[in-house]
């Protein structure tokens, strides 16, 4: 470097001793007065000032300005394809057992943060749940296993492989490797490896929810041990018999997206499916159906009897339920005129070789099932479990390996299990923690996270979905089927055997990289749908059910599923998935006992608007099979009045981790062996006690009232007079503006609904004269992006995958049960659930869901009221909050009328200014581990403790589109910005976009396809909402909600 | 019959035979002399109180606010109750001293000093509401318009919140110093008398060197007129301002233009019940029957059931607008507000502020110091409701009945709430020992014209024939 010399000015040149200022800027000494005394200073009251202003200045550095230390390691070679801030996403395949979801990850900076549906896949289109959004929290669960366990104690894969090794070569009696169904092609073909290895080693297959009943059902049908594909979407009449297709059974996602597709309604296409329920407890699926009716479940088989009758014979149902011969007899006459299809949630072979027998009597097969392209989702037949756990008893078995199953927790006889374990010498866990099952394993070789795997899936035969891992291993685990490879003696791992299976499989390399970037590979046709041939004996079915003994005891127990814990497993310590309210009775946190309002009465629960608001729970005493357990009951309308229903899942040993533990009972347990197959229904006897229990409820009021915030029509109703809510409308807020065709000289000119829309500016004259004469104040123009939401009440079916999706975009915090006790819950999107009928007979009960979120008003009246505007509104039409602005007087959260403002009550996220003082709610504080946080998504501010925050149409997003088509130098396409929650849903309800762009989908939507059903919550305030919701309609002869006489729930509080 | 001087129902204003000295003598004696056992018991009471409040008030700051049982649907909740509640309290004070000055209401200067104190000490307690409802109360400093490095960042002078800052601190500035100039000639009357010199030092300073000339005396009218005039558009546009975070929102149960005059009247009815129960337990402890007189106590008892009145015919009003407006939301509030969950706060509103306050038509009842002792506190207690009332059953039923809640108050905020209390009465006690309790000057005014004594001396005026009663008049204005 050279030493040359720059001068500013001549003056500097000249003078050096300007240079030496230069160099010491402050050469002078501090003018203190330091020779003696500081009060004999000559300035004494001035050194006095500069010393406090100094000693405080200090000590405010030293007091205020230390800031946490959080070590950040940049790459030293940064990889190709991670850029920090810009997202990859990897296609690849959710599996949980034999659940299934073509998904995409999102990875940022090289971790998982979010799930979004695969739309290449044409089983489940780009649709997810719940469940699916939430499993890259479990990734981050901190009760994991970190390594592998040997008799408890950590271990090495090395050591556990020798002793592995050496089990298996001294090995005494049979050998089993007992797993969940399994979708993937090359699993199979690694356990058929091991297998290979070792002859003795036998495959059980278990489902803990199973579905044995209709593999041995369609195997007496049709000789076909396997289930098919069905096909709601050409389902003209639906009739499910205890199936909660929608929510839990089989593929719900799948079924979801098939069955809104046969329910888009419109004023131009006025076909929607009928779909009847007959259920003796109340799911999703039933509150979706056209006309519902009750049974219990004892009476299930002479539900399908009769239906088989009415469908053959003709013959008259003979019930004592008016409703359900009605239903029976409709649905009969419905399904008879073809593309029918029945369902049956039952684990029966009997009454699934009826339903069967009723299906092909109805033509069913070959049009809405086809058996051409089979359904590997269930596998398990139940007698082989029975089967094991005997051998394992009396000491037949040597070695049981076990896969993703968790018998000890699951099986019905989880103690016997446990005895049986005891007796087998070897035992291998593959379990992702220490569960119930994996505790008394002598193993534990922990399988990775599916996140971090390779593999495939093949849930139909033909249709294969890859799997690709989205992070390396976060911890010491080892792929299953690596396991199974070792021990088998191979060498290669199961990586490169699956580089290899597929690759051979798919001809060229480019052919094998595009499968792994689309994550699927489908045939190019898909075949066409057939049948099979019913050779079942139906005469002999009907014989058994009518022969089977009642049930016993003074009420019948369901046994069900929660739409967000299902049954169990990892899925008990997410909490997200705790927290998320269950869609029909708003509860988190716990499972309950659910009853019927009159039921619920005659155990002593007043029902009266007090005991509405009130959290603690009358616990009642459930006896069945010789097993009684406590749970407090909670009110469901629409539960048959002789059944009460519990949740599995629950009651989770404390090693399973902090969300898991110290709730709820375990419901497992009574589970019926019926000799074929496990009956989750049996007779029970409940007892009244004394005490009580606090459940978490987020909705304590269930009717709305009869209120115009939401619009039922009957599909008939509808057909007659599509214009009817438009009228009502007009009504309403009509006379806010003269309409162009009723000024003088138009008289009678007015146009069709939904063709008049080049005739005026922008949604429609109605809306645009109320916005702007509807106020005193001036409007405010547009112009350019403008932001709308719609929501189809007819689509939306209240799975909750919207809430979790929005939970795990938006780091949306997670409060645990003590705060939701005290309604401080956070979700931005919440779905409100509405009864409407009588509630003391529960065939009137008509269900509405409710999606929530901020309206993102024009006008919103949390705006004005902020003492601080720390909530405007942007040019685009969004509600924003400005959290560094907010001081929280929550004054917005008062004046907003559709309450979707949530604030942060307490430190939830570790992202306070006060060190230390994270809650401690127990179950939740998980969260705020360094581990979980990797979940958070880091486009999105993590909230701290006493701000407010809302929806915010995900602006992250938002922005993102935008800045790519700027980036690209073109205009936002419609589609390309997608919230999350629109994203999350399997129904496509929820639509978004650019509504001042005519050729958006929205504007069509709001401006001509769908403006009849079109409506704004609480328009007649003028907060002039960017969310519409467009009307409910049920294909049924009458809609109770809000008619006077037929809505019971508006009066009765419950 | 002392008609010729003024009506005979106006009985006299200060009892017993009262000379100036024995003025000075009766209300100073307190500050000069130790406090009794009882001033002890309840002044270390009242601080224990104030710890209290402030433990649980720290709480919530350190922990947060979920600490509180507000929620996403109620979001105020015992918190701003008490605002409003304190604030009401605070509108006696001025009104007696402000509005009554203006209208010559001789009876105000028997009671104003305490008044006005009170009216102080419960603004103050009132300012703790809406500062440490605040989730983030460290940053509240955002609400004031001070120049900042953000760009042109204001606060939002369209938000009601906003206008109570300015009101409750204007109002508060002022009613502390039309306090404080009253305190002046009384300052320096126990600094003319103190015997201590730390006494004389701390009278002294506090009476700002008051000599008692005539032009002093003169200017402190003249300031007390000023005062009186800046303070009354403030007693009407406090609890006016107060009523506006309610009435300005779009919520069932707020969103009504009948709360500005319907809040005044309540607070002022809360106000003088207030005073009430402080006054009635002074007089007696401090022995100040003579100067807080019976007809003082139903010269109040007369406003109670007045603005009693009032207040209740406003919640018929909003009962009959509720049904003539044919509002579904606006019915249903109202039907949840006295059907619903919280029934049972509606009901103690109504019995407490509607139907008690009726009793003191009669008067045997308006002059009977136990019973309007008792009063006092019910009306209080009542008020407390109003304010619950509208605040809480109107935030938990509102539009969409999705998301409806109920609330219950946590240990936290009723801490806070006792943690008030503390304050007041801590404030008070050190009030009642260290200031004159009674506006010593401004009782000498009145003395000659309305004190027994004086006014016995008029019987012998009376008898005299008109005639002999105007030519002594003319002659003595003669001289």
């Amino acid at each position: 470097m050279s030493q040359k010399q720059y001068w500013k000015g001549l003056e500097e040149l000249n003078k050096p001793a300007q240079q030496e200022v230069a160099t010491d800027e402050f050469n002078e000494d501090l003018p203190f007065d330091l020779s003696g005394n500081l009060l004999d200073a000559t300035t004494p009251r001035r050194d006095f000032l500069k010393y406090l202003g100094f000693s405080t200045a200090a000590a405010m550095l030293a007091a205020s300005c230390e800031m946490p230390v959080r070590k950040v390691i940049p790459y030293a070679i940064k990889p190709d394809d991670i850029t920090p801030g810009v997202p990859n996403f990897y296609a690849s395949t959710f599996v949980d057992n034999g659940d299934y979801c073509a998904i995409v990850i999102k990875t940022r900076d090289g971790r998982p943060i979010k799930i979004e549906g695969n739309e290449k896949s044409s089983i489940t289109r780009g649709g997810t749940s719940a469940r699916v959004q939430a499993s890259v929290l479990s990734l981050y669960d901190k009760a994991r296993l970190r390594q592998p366990f040997s008799e408890g104690h950590e271990a090495t894969f090395a050591a556990i492989d020798k002793a592995i090794a050496e089990g298996m070569s001294g090995l005494s009696g049979q050998a089993y490797l007992l797993t969940g169904s399994i979708l993937s092609p090359t699993t199979k073909e690694v356990i058929s490896q091991f297998i290979a290895k070792f002859p003795t080693v036998k495959h059980v297959v278990y489902d803990p929810i199973s579905y044995s009943g209709m593999l041995q059902a369609n195997e007496v049908s049709y000789g076909k041990r396997s289930l098919p594909s069905y096909q709601f979407d050409q389902a003209q009449t639906i009739f499910s018999l205890g199936a909660d297709f929608l929510g839990t059974w089989l593929s719900p996602i799948e079924f979801a997206k098939q069955y809104s597709a046969g329910r888009r309604i419109g004023v131009k296409n006025l076909k929607m499916s009928k779909h009847y329920q007959v259920e003796s407890i109340h799911t999703i699926t039933g509150a979706k159906a056209d006309e519902r009716a009750v049974c219990k479940p004892s009476e299930m088989g002479a539900v399908a009897i009769a239906l088989y009758n009415a469908v053959t014979t003709g013959a008259a149902p003979n019930f004592g339920s008016k409703k359900l011969n009605e239903t029976i007899a409709k649905a009969a006459s419905d399904l008879k005129k073809g593309n029918g299809l029945v369902v049956c949630g039952a684990n029966d072979v009997n009454l699934q070789t009826v339903v069967n027998a009723i299906n092909d009597k109805i033509g069913a097969n070959g049009t809405t099932i086809n058996w051409s392209i089979s359904s590997n989702y269930k596998q398990g037949i139940d007698s082989d479990m029975v089967n094991l756990v005997n051998a394992m008893n009396s000491g037949q078995v040597g070695a049981l390996f076990i896969h993703g199953v968790n018998p000890v927790y699951e099986y019905f006889q989880g103690a016997k299990f446990a005895d049986g374990l005891k007796k087998v010498k070897l035992t291998v866990s593959f379990a992702d923690r220490m569960d119930e099952t994996a505790q008394q394993c002598k193993f534990v070789v922990p399988d990775n996270h599916y996140l971090e795997s390779w593999g495939d899936a093949e849930p139909k035969t033909g249709y294969i979905s890859l799997m690709q891992p989205g992070i390396a291993p976060i911890f010491k685990t080892r792929a299953f089927q690596d396991s199974l490879l070792t021990w088998a003696g191979a060498t290669t791992t199961y990586g490169q055997f699956w580089n290899q299976f597929w690759s051979s499989k798919l001809g060229s390399q480019e052919n094998f990289d595009r499968s792994l970037q689309e994550g699927i590979i489908e045939l190019a046709i898909a075949p066409s749908a057939s049948g099979a041939t019913f050779t079942g004996n139906v005469a002999n079915a009907i014989n058994a059910l009518q022969s089977s003994k009642p049930a016993s005891g003074n009420k019948e127990l369901v046994l069900y599923e929660k739409v967000s814990i299902g049954r169990g497993a990892w899925m008990s310590n997410n909490p997200w998935l705790q927290e998320m309210p269950d869609p029909i009775t708003r509860g988190t946190w716990d499972n309950y006992a659910c009853v019927s309002p009159k039921t619920a009465f005659e155990l002593g629960a007043e029902l009266t608007s007090i005991n509405e608001v009130d959290y603690k729970k009358h616990v009642i005493k459930i006896t069945a099979n010789g097993i009684t357990i406590e749970l407090p009951i909670v009110t469901v309308p629409g539960m048959h009045n002789d059944v009460i229903a519990i949740a599995v899942g629950y009651g989770r040993d404390e090693k399973v981790g902090r969300a898991a533990a110290k709730t709820g009972k375990n419901a497992y347990p009574f589970q019926v062996w019926n000799g074929l197959t496990f009956d989750l229904y049996s007779g029970a006897n409940i007892e009244k006690t004394n005490d009580f229990y606090d459940i978490a409820l987020t909705q304590t009021h269930n009717s709305y009232e009869g209120r115009a915030i939401i619009h039922e029509f009957s599909l008939e109703e509808f057909s007659k007079n599509p214009e009817e809510l438009y009228r009502d409308r007009e009504e309403e807020i009509g006379h806010y503006t003269t309409l162009p065709w009723k000024k003088e000289g138009y008289e009678g000119n007015e146009p069709k609904l939904g063709e008049y829309v080049a005739a005026v500016p922008a949604t429609d004259a109605l809306e645009e004269g109320f916005r702007e004469n509807g106020t005193l104040y001036p409007n405010y123009e547009s112009p350019g992006i403008h932001w709308g939401m719609s929501i189809d009440l007819t689509a939306c079916i209240g799975c909750g995958a919207c809430v979790i999706g929005c939970q795990a975009e938006n780091n949306v915090s997670v409060v645990g049960k003590t705060h939701v006790l005290k309604a401080q819950e956070m979700h931005w999107m919440r779905i409100d659930r509405y009864f409407t009928g009588m509630p003391n007979d529960p065939d009137t009960i008509q269900t509405v869901f409710q999606p929530m979120l901020c309206q993102h008003c024009d006008n919103a009246p949390c705006e004005n009221v902020c003492p601080v505007a720390a909530t405007p509104h942007s040019s685009e039409g969004l509600n924003m909050m400005t959290y560094n602005r907010c001081i929280g007087t929550k004054y917005c959260a008062n004046n907003c009328p559709y309450k979707v403002r949530h604030f942060n009550w307490m430190d939830w996220n570790g992202a306070d200014c006060f060190q230390d003082n994270l809650y401690e709610d127990g179950r939740r504080d998980d969260m705020n581990d360094d581990l979980t946080r990797m979940v958070l998504n880091p486009d999105v501010t993590v909230r701290s403790r006493g701000v407010m925050e809302k929806c915010t149409f995900c602006v992250q997003r938002l922005q993102d589109a935008k800045l790519h088509a700027k980036k690209e130098g073109r205009p936002l396409q419609d589609g390309e910005a997608k919230t999350a929650c629109q994203q999350a849903c399997p129904t496509d309800a929820i639509l978004f976009g650019n509504v001042n762009d005519r050729t958006s989908a929205i504007y069509k939507l709001r401006a001509q396809e769908q403006v009849h059903r079109k409506f704004y919550v609480l328009e007649q305030l003028h907060t002039l909402p960017n969310v519409n919701y467009l009307s409910l309609i049920r294909n049924t002869d009458v809609i109770v909600g809000g008619n006077e006489k037929l809505d019971g729930m508006m009066n009765d509080h419950i | 019959m002392h008609l010729k001087y003024e009506s005979f129902v106006r009985e006299p204003l200060v009892d017993g035979d009262k000379t100036y000295h024995q003025v000075t003598e009766d209300i100073v004696r307190p500050i000069e002399q130790k406090p009794g056992r009882m001033w002890y018991i309840g002044f270390y009471f009242s601080v224990l109180l104030l710890l209290f409040g402030v433990f649980s008030v720290t709480w919530a700051v350190y922990w947060g606010l979920g600490t509180w049982g507000v929620n996403r649907t109620v979001g105020w909740g015992w918190d701003i109750t008490n605002f409003v509640w304190w604030v009401g309290i605070g509108h006696a004070g001025t009104l007696i001293s402000a509005i009554l000055l203006l209208f010559r209401q001789g009876w105000r200067t028997g009671v104003n000093r305490a008044a006005e104190a009170m009216t102080i000490f419960a603004v103050m307690c009132a300012g703790q509401f809406p500062i440490f409802h605040m989730g983030r109360v460290w940053d509240g400093f955002f609400v004031l318009p001070y120049p900042n490095s953000r760009g042109a960042l204001w606060p939002n002078f369209d938000s009601p919140l906003l206008w109570d800052v300015f009101a409750i601190s204007t109002y508060f500035t002022v009613s502390l110093l039309f306090w404080y100039s009253g305190l002046i000639p009384d300052f320096a009357t126990v600094r003319d008398r103190a015997k201590t010199k730390f006494r004389k030092f701390m009278y002294g300073f506090a009476s700002f060197g008051w000599t008692g000339a005539a032009k002093s005396w003169q200017r402190h009218e003249a300031l007390s007129l000023v005062l009186a005039g800046l303070a009354t558009p403030l007693v009407l546009s406090v609890h006016t301002i107060v009523s506006f975070d309610f009435a300005t929102s779009v919520i069932p149960g707020w969103h009504t233009t009948i709360f500005p005059p319907y809040f005044v009247a309540g607070a002022i009815f809360s106000g003088f019940a207030m005073v009430q129960s402080l006054l009635i337990i002074c007089r007696r402890i401090m022995g100040l029957e003579e100067y807080i007189t019976v007809g003082h106590l139903e010269a109040m008892n007369k406003v109670i059931v007045l603005t009693g009145s009032i207040v209740g015919v406003a919640y018929l009003t909003e009962l009959f607008m509720a049904w003539y407006s044919q509002v579904v939301y606006e019915q249903a509030a109202f039907q949840w507000r006295i059907a619903g969950p919280y029934w049972w706060s509606y009901w103690a509103m109504m019995t407490c502020n509607v139907v008690s306050p009726q009793l003191f038509w009669f008067k045997k009842l308006r002059r009977n110091i136990p019973f309007t002792f008792i009063m006092s506190i019910v009306v209080n207690i009542g008020m407390w409701f109003e304010r619950f009332v509208i605040i809480v059953t109107s935030l938990y039923r509102d539009y969409l009945p999705g998301s409806w809640t109920y609330y219950s108050p946590t240990w936290p905020e009723i801490g806070f709430y006792l943690g008030t209390f503390g304050l007041f009465f801590t404030c008070f006690f050190l009030f009642a020992k260290y200031f004159p309790v009674i506006a010593i000057a401004e009782i000498k005014f009145v003395l000659k014209t309305s004190g027994e004594n004086y006014k016995n001396k008029m019987d012998k005026i009376d008898a005299k024939s008109t005639e002999e009663f105007i030519h002594e008049q003319a002659e003595a204005h003669h001289h």
